[in-house]
């Protein structure tokens, strides 16, 4: 369970309040859903949530550890332990092959089956390829391989399929569902889509730093049903 | 335009290279023209030290203002890269609405004006220190050598160095510029094609993630191991030099040279590490968001740059040794006065402590640089 508390997060010296007193809960094994426009803060509360970002104020506690009170070892191990990302713009290490871009989240595990996940993500073949090879889906894959390959407890996605054409960016989000159900990892994802909210069991609308709705989905649907 | 004249200022360690170099040479060449003049006064007695200040003064100029000018050269493409690389989407776009890569190229004629103002200080502040190293340039039964000035001097350490290296900075851009639009517009940096291994081999040699960065960092930035190697040659040459020459000649030259050398080694260092964490800012925050530590982020950075730094060190120990025999030995034979030279185990000794201190300092400095990069910002940039 992912619980924050009344967060509240500014940049600038406070000039400009991203978040304003944002509470949520997520339960373990959702898929939780935040969705918001351009600049309503769901990128922060993503950040702050995953312990890439400190708030100003308020807590995020996950299972029984409160991350906002780590300090900065604390929260690498708390990354380390619990935590994969996958994001819009991909960040791969350009100049590694696939096989160690991914190795760079399953050696954090210990995870010697990494192959195994790159197979599995549809890129059998293109082990030693450099991402400036591949094309925007396949480098998204490749993401999705390394976050997967470190085991997290809870996957962070920030607009997972923002870069990617519609059929592209259909197979990615059925495949990382699909994933989700085998593995039972929580998992939240970030997006401006109104239509791939549909497919969360959790949706939290987000409206200038402030959470406006948070709604159950009992009938989830999958990335092949969606409109886009 | 991509290119301006702020960007060429922040050629920091090209400025302290160019410095260096025409400061030495400046009062060693002045010294050799003004010595010229007094020729017919020299005496039987006097004409081997007097010939052997002349040819120290040609063998000092030819050395270090070759080699700075050499290290200069390679700092600069190697600065120019670096500039294009990470600027690669401008200049991509500048290029996609119709500018040539010759008119790009030519904006980068602004890169020698960093040779220009360290040359400029250079000249002024070798000037600056001519009466005491004519003080301790004397030679006994000759009279003092006036400081004069030579017009042909700022014409051959100012001006032709500044158009030189701005010639170069033009045609080496123009170099790097020749890659398609459309890659520039993606930010792909060049790579080259990686040799396909054995799959045996591949099997046997399973490294790790830390391994493989740390190896592909290096073979990313080769420039970079060449800095830090120089750096730590300065440090161990110069300072080891400095000390001999303390014994060997003044104490003036002796606190010269080893300035010289310390401050060549840190604005090098600086550079390289500079260099590297920025142009890696985005794997370290990658590896930082995936719950790397700082300490595996510095070993995957840093620590390939180690066994270079010792080669540096060592080859710096062995060129200052051979420097000063051959100075001692063949420039010096025939001067009574000059004392015999021997390899001195003690300064080594103190050279190789200070500067594993000095280097383990740079380490930590870097590391904490690192620590405060910031993940988010770095990803928000894109």
């Amino acid at each position: 369970m992912i619980k924050a508390h009344k967060i509240y997060k500014s940049f600038q010296s406070g000039a400009v309040q991203v978040l304003k007193g944002v509470s949520l809960e997520i339960a373990d094994g959702d898929f939780a859903v935040i969705l918001g426009a351009s600049g309503s803060g769901k990128s922060t509360l993503m950040s702050v949530l995953s312990g890439l970002e400190r708030p100003d104020s308020g807590t995020v506690v996950f299972g029984n550890q409160d991350i906002t009170a780590m300090n900065d070892k604390q929260l690498t191990e708390f990354r380390r332990d619990k935590v994969g990302f996958i994001f819009q713009q991909y960040y791969l290490l350009s100049h590694l092959s696939v096989e160690n871009n991914v190795k760079l989240g399953a050696d954090l595990a210990g995870n010697k089956n990494f192959r195994e996940i790159i197979e599995q993500v549809g890129l059998k073949g293109k082990f030693k390829s450099k991402p400036s090879e591949l094309s925007g889906g396949e480098q998204q894959r490749v993401c999705i391989a390394r976050a997967l390959a470190k085991n997290p407890e809870i996957l962070f996605l920030d607009e997972p399929t923002g870069a990617l054409d519609e059929k592209t960016g259909r197979e990615v989000l059925d495949y990382i569902s699909r994933l989700k159900s085998e593995r039972g990892f929580t998992m939240i994802m970030v997006t401006h889509n109104e239509n791939i909210a549909q497919m969360a069991n959790t949706v939290i609308r987000m409206n200038s730093g402030e959470i406006t709705e948070v709604y159950k989905n009992n009938s989830p649907k999958t990335a092949f049903e969606i409109g886009w | 335009m991509v290119v301006s004249l702020k960007d060429s200022i922040k050629l920091l360690g090209i400025i302290v290279i160019s410095f260096c170099a025409v400061f030495v040479c400046t009062f060693f060449l002045n010294f050799y023209l003004d010595a010229l003049e007094i020729e017919n006064l020299v005496t039987e007695q006097t004409r081997a030290m007097y010939e052997a200040q002349l040819a120290t003064a040609e063998f000092t100029c030819a050395i270090s203002g070759s080699v700075l000018a050499a290290i200069a050269i390679v700092m600069l493409v190697f600065y120019i890269k670096l500039y294009i690389d990470s600027h690669l989407k401008q200049i991509g776009i500048l290029k996609a609405i119709g500018y040539s890569n010759g008119k790009i190229a030519a904006r980068f004629w602004v890169f020698g004006i960093g040779v220009f103002i360290g040359a400029t200080l250079g000249f002024a502040s070798g000037y600056a220190a001519m009466p005491m190293i004519y003080k301790s340039l004397l030679i006994d039964g000759l009279p003092q050598i006036e400081i004069g000035f030579h017009l042909v001097l700022p014409l051959v350490l100012i001006v032709a160095p500044t158009a030189v290296f701005s010639a170069i900075s033009c045609g080496y851009a123009y170099f790097a510029l020749r890659r398609p639009v459309s890659s520039m517009l993606r930010g792909q940096v060049r790579f080259k094609p990686e040799k396909q291994k054995s799959k045996t081999a591949t099997k046997n040699k399973e490294h790790s993630f830390l391994f493989v960065m740390c190896f592909k960092t290096l073979g990313g930035k080769k420039s970079l191991a060449f800095f830090v190697a120089f750096a730590c040659f300065s440090y161990s040459a110069m300072v080891q030099m400095g000390c001999s020459m303390k014994r060997l000649s003044t104490g003036f030259m002796g606190i010269m040279i080893l300035i010289i050398g310390v401050v060549l080694a840190v604005v090098s260092l600086f550079m390289a590490l500079t260099s590297l964490i920025k142009a890696n800012a985005k794997n370290i925050a990658i590896m930082r968001a995936f719950g790397y530590k700082m300490k595996e982020c510095a070993l995957a950075m840093l620590f390939c740059y180690v066994p270079f730094a010792l080669i540096g060190f060592s080859i710096g120990t062995v060129y200052q040794f051979v420097l000063l025999s051959l100075m001692v030995n063949i420039v010096y034979k025939d001067v009574a006065s000059v004392p015999d030279y021997s390899f001195s185990v003690p300064v080594f000794f103190i050279t190789l402590a200070s500067f594993l201190i000095l280097y383990t300092a740079a380490m930590a400095i870097y590391t904490y640089k690192m620590s405060k990069i910031s993940v988010k910002e770095v990803m928000a940039e894109n």
